[in-house]
């Protein structure tokens, strides 16, 4: 309705979740070297400011000073797009995700006068309660979906313009392992939408506030979301892009300086906005049963913190993940994906399907959760756990162990 | 405010696709991709800038780099990514479906005619996936070894 220039609030918006994710980025970093200096018992940064607390800055600023090494060998165009298109893509994934109270849109109405009255009120609860940067988007998840999977291209461009050993392999790795994840993570979306009815983001709250959250009832279509998203932000135990101890740096290796940066602060973006993903299609977003609801200024502000606090588990919960469970080989991060979460996803997807078309009860989906987990479990067990087990190259008899 | 005329569909009265919802994106996207530019352009130019042989070249642990980087690889890469074709088309024609399929107020009577032959469908699309599925693991596209 309202023409281009006159986005004012969205131009606030927008600052704000910039302002906020780049600083929440930098601080994620002091805060993912505090606790891996906890859990290795070390110290840790201490030394830049209290507590090492200007840290991030102190990091920033070296980044942007260092040497911008672009080596003879590259293919120049590709190398200086990699890094922008891997950020802007981070970034712009966020542009649906609400970190707050949200406004549902109005069901379809029968007669004028409710159709009229429950769109002004719309209107005037999102120009006072906005959290997120374009509020009533019809395709809401399917947009974070389609601009997270262009960040595959800031890889495979960075990797193949390199031109460099270790860049290729990560990126080739990186590029299989992104595509094979956002099978199954899309699918478990898919379950969620298929509850909601839409794909917008705030009515999947406003079914969640309404109905519960969908954890409870879809805690398998929680958990295939989960690793999917950890696999898609490169986070251990599925970092092979990056595995140092054979890839150096993986597709980054030839980068430097603010460019490197960028890479960086694509990933700690991912993690945010998954995050925010998981809480919003899984955990209610900002409702808490009990505490949240109402309107008002207090109301908006403890859905806020609500929000923020399901977004810190989630972020401590990788960083903690990353210290606990060492790096997959590839073999069985492909047999993870291909034979295990994308027949789980879609037999999850014909579960829900099924109890929506018969008219059941959502309790029914756990159920069906709990069922579709034990039929995997004897599978495995029937299977003899064979292809997790290093896989036999020659199958008339093996090579000496260590040659 | 004026809100613009509803369309009528079996559900009821429904807000028509509304363009101003996007705009906020277009803005957003336009200050990212200026953010990133910005950012490489600034370090860019800002860096110091000591060209030697040795940083020049390719960077492989300290030996002299041996070949091109650009060499063969595995063709699993390619059917993985052939594969990944398949079912993300798949998951982009499910999208509408469940959207569509059992949202709330959804019209009752088209419910009834077609309800169960739509699911029916969705079965078969299933059904046939399942079966390029069962070929591809035969097939030992899974297999890495």
């Amino acid at each position: 309705m309202s023409a281009i220039w006159e986005q004012y609030s969205a131009l606030i918006v927008i600052g704000v979740v910039m302002g906020g994710v780049l600083t929440a980025v930098a601080y994620l970093v002091l805060l993912e070297r505090w606790i891996s200096a906890w859990m290795q018992d070390r110290i840790g940064p201490n030394r830049v400011g209290p507590m090492g607390l200007l840290q991030p800055l102190a990091d920033g600023i070296k980044m942007f000073l260092k040497e911008d090494i672009v080596p003879e060998h590259v293919d120049r165009v590709f190398y200086f797009l990699a890094p922008g298109v891997a950020a802007a893509t981070a970034l712009l994934a966020i542009a649906v995700v609400p970190f707050g109270a949200t406004v549902p849109l109005p069901a379809p109405l029968a007669d004028l006068a409710a159709y009229n009255q429950a769109w002004q009120l719309y209107h005037q609860q999102v120009a006072t309660d906005r959290c997120v940067i374009a509020p009533g988007i019809d395709i809401g998840f399917l947009f974070t979906f389609a601009v997270t999977s262009l960040a595959v291209y800031g890889i495979i461009l960075g990797g193949w313009s390199s031109n460099n050993k270790y860049s290729m392999i990560g990126a080739l790795r990186s590029s299989a392992q992104l595509i094979s994840y956002e099978i199954p993570l899309g699918l478990a979306a898919l379950s969620v939408v298929l509850v909601a009815g839409s794909l917008n983001l705030e009515t999947i709250v406003g079914d969640q506030v309404a109905h519960g959250w969908n954890i409870w009832t879809q805690p398998l279509a929680f958990l295939l979301f989960l690793i999917g998203a950890f696999a898609e932000c490169n986070r251990l135990p599925f970092d092979l892009p990056e595995a140092e101890q054979e890839l150096v740096g993986g597709y980054h290796t030839e980068y430097s300086s603010m460019k490197f940066g960028l890479f960086f602060l694509g990933e700690y973006t991912h993690m945010i906005t998954t995050s925010l993903m998981v809480s919003v299609l899984f955990l209610g977003g900002w409702d808490l049963p009990g505490v949240t609801g109402g309107t008002g200024w207090l109301a908006w502000g403890l859905k806020l913190a609500v929000l923020m606090a399901k977004l810190g588990f989630f972020i401590l919960l990788y960083m903690v993940i990353r210290w606990t469970i060492p790096r997959f080989r590839f073999d069985q991060l492909m047999h993870l994906a291909w034979k295990l979460m994308i027949p789980l996803a879609t037999a999850n997807v014909m579960m829900v399907a099924v109890v929506r078309e018969f008219g059941w009860s959502r309790w029914a989906m756990l159920a069906g959760s709990a069922g579709l987990v034990a039929v995997w479990a004897v599978f495995e067990v029937i299977n003899g756990n064979r292809a997790i087990n290093m896989p036999v190259r020659n199958k008339v008899g093996r090579e000496p162990v260590g040659v | 405010m004026s809100l613009p005329e509803p369309i009528i569909t079996p559900a009821g009265l429904e807000a028509p696709f509304d363009l101003s919802t996007y705009y906020p994106i277009l803005i957003y996207s336009v200050i990212v991709i200026g953010f990133s530019v910005v950012t490489l352009f600034g370090s860019w130019l800002i860096s110091p800038g000591k060209r030697t042989a040795v940083k020049m070249m390719p960077y492989e642990s300290g030996m002299d780099p041996i070949g091109d980087a650009r060499q063969r690889f595995d063709v699993k890469f390619y059917l993985i990514a052939i594969l990944f074709l398949v079912f993300d088309v798949e998951l982009l024609f499910l999208y509408p479906w469940a959207v569509v399929a059992y949202r709330e107020g959804a019209d009752a009577l088209w419910k009834a005619e077609f309800g169960r032959l739509v699911f029916c469908e969705i079965l078969v699309f299933f059904a046939s996936l399942a079966v390029a599925y069962v070929y591809a693991w035969r097939k030992g596209v899974f297999a890495w070894r």
